[in-house]
């Protein structure tokens, strides 16, 4: 029980001192009941961060006076590169894209054409006609490191701030959608 | 048992030549229903859930454990012995237990309580097995769980927050796919409809013919964790039981398909 009980109280703090409201949504009861599903479960259960316990609040819909500090709050958190660049390798990317343990990206986009691709997000054929201006680097970027940060509270996750890819391995990802010579821009996207 | 192996050997070879028929897409219920009828008239109008169904009938009614004891006896809400129709009215609280429990944990503790079994000793696949037989006993019923109780409404409100619940590396949570994405697809099947379609909550238990692997809710929720690598709630746990009560208050009135069939 104890051990549960301070990283919840840490978190509370955390959200405290950030001054966002709301950033409880696991209350004691709540917490006991999670505890009863196991110590695994309960470990990164109870570990909610303030966006989720924003997100959990508001069933995944904020409201207008949440939504500006929340998006504020989500692009600080966003961490680049040690060398700047916001492309990389995109054979590298490639792989990430296609691999359901890492980047599964082809699982809710269409555009890969190495995977049939799903349609729980938007489609991304051809993705690398936006161009690779600065801005369309960043944007796409940004997207994969911090989605909440465009989409608050959507499905995608959040790569970077969940620790699923490291900021060099997302510009690869970055550089497979961007690149003109990518498989992803050269070669016809497989869909179902 | 032999005739069962031959029975089973039969299914397996239809259920073989179901899966290299075309899969183009379709409602997954109707879908389902289809590959029913095809593989009932394959096997000859047996289905594997019947198998499994027989199989819990006997485990229900042989004398086992320390008590040497059925779990004829065993209460699912309408008295000892009355099993028709109660996979509709569950979870729901009990008396003698002082739990709010579901199928799988009421299974359970008849077990322990009934047969004197220890925990340890309750094997996961009898405890399916028993629950496909008594759900094969609640076809066709309504489902009409609602919380009354005071306990049950605690944990129906509980199993809410619980399933809008964002948490882990990948943000999950059962909402952002069940009723933000309401049949999208990231991968064979749709994202279903939870809290909107009675039919969801209302086929469980189920047989997963693409699968061959007979689940319950418990099951499935396990898995909705397992897919994002989140560590799944234990079996017979409380929040496995709030959210199931939960779903199947939402699923109020829905008709039974039991046990179900589903890809
Ligand atoms: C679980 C589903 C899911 C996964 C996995 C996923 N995405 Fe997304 N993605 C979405 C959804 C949904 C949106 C749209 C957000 C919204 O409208 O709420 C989106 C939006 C995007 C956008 C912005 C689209 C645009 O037109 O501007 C990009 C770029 C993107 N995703 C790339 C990726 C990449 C790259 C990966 C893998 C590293 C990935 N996504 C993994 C669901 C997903
Ligand atoms: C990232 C998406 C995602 C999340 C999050 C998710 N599920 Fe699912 N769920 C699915 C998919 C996909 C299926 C269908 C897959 C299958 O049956 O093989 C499914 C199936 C189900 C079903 C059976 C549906 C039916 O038609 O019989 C239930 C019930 C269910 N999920 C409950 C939950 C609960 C409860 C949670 C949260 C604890 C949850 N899911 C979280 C994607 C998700």
């Amino acid at each position: 029980m104890r051990r549960f009980y301070l990283p919840a109280l840490l978190l509370l703090l955390l959200g405290l001192a950030q001054g966002q409201t709301g950033t409880t949504y696991i209350t004691p009861e709540l917490q006991r009941l999670i505890q009863a599903g196991g110590q695994n479960y309960a470990s990164v259960l109870l570990r909610q961060d303030p966006a989720q316990a924003l997100c959990s609040t508001h069933r995944n819909r904020l409201p207008a006076e949440v939504l500006g500090p929340f998006i504020e709050e989500q692009r600080k958190n966003i961490k680049y590169p040690a060398d700047g660049k916001l492309m990389g390798d995109w054979k590298q990317g490639e792989a990430i894209f296609n691999t359901l343990a890492r980047g599964n990206c082809f699982s809710c986009h269409v555009g890969s054409p190495l995977n049939i691709g799903g349609n729980v997000g938007p489609s991304l054929e051809k993705y690398g006609q936006r161009g690779t201006s600065e801005a369309v680097q960043r944007y796409t970027y940004e997207v994969i490191y911090n989605t909440w940060a465009y989409f608050p509270c959507t499905v995608m996750y959040r790569f970077g701030v969940g620790g699923l890819l490291k900021p060099e391995e997302i510009a690869h990802v970055v550089a497979y959608l961007l690149d003109p010579n990518s498989d992803f821009n050269t070669k016809p996207a497989l869909k179902r | 048992m032999g005739r069962f192996w031959r029975l089973a050997g039969v299914i397996l070879l239809a259920l073989v030549g179901l899966l290299a028929l075309a899969q183009e897409e379709v409602d997954p219920f109707e879908e389902a229903q289809k590959q029913k009828q095809q593989l009932l008239e394959l096997s000859g109008g047996i289905l594997p859930t019947d198998l499994i169904a027989a199989q819990g009938e006997e485990l229900f009614k042989a004398k086992r454990g320390p008590k040497n004891a059925s779990l004829e006896a065993c209460d699912f809400g309408r008295g000892p012995g009355r099993l028709e129709g109660v996979v509709g009215r569950l979870p729901r609280y009990f008396f003698d237990t002082r739990k709010v429990e579901d199928l799988d944990s009421r299974i359970r503790s008849c077990m322990i309580n009934l047969q004197g079994l220890r925990p340890d000793q309750i094997r996961r696949n009898e405890v399916v097995a028993i629950a496909f037989y008594i759900a094969s006993l609640s076809n066709g019923q309504p489902m009409t769980v609602r919380p009354l109780m005071p306990q049950e409404k605690r944990l129906y409100e509980l199993g809410e927050k619980l399933f809008y619940l964002r948490a882990g590396p990948r943000d999950m949570g059962c909402a952002s796919c069940h009723v933000t994405y309401v049949g999208r697809r990231a991968g064979v099947l749709p994202y279903s409809d939870i809290l909107g379609d009675k039919r969801v909550a209302s086929h469980w238990p189920a047989f997963r013919y693409s699968n061959d692997q007979a689940w319950t809710m418990a099951d499935r929720i396990r898995a909705c964790y397992s897919n994002l690598s989140m560590p799944a709630p234990d079996f017979y746990s409380e929040p496995i039981i709030a959210l199931t009560l939960f779903m199947n208050a939402k699923a109020y009135g829905g008709k039974m398909d039991l046990p179900g069939f589903i890809r």
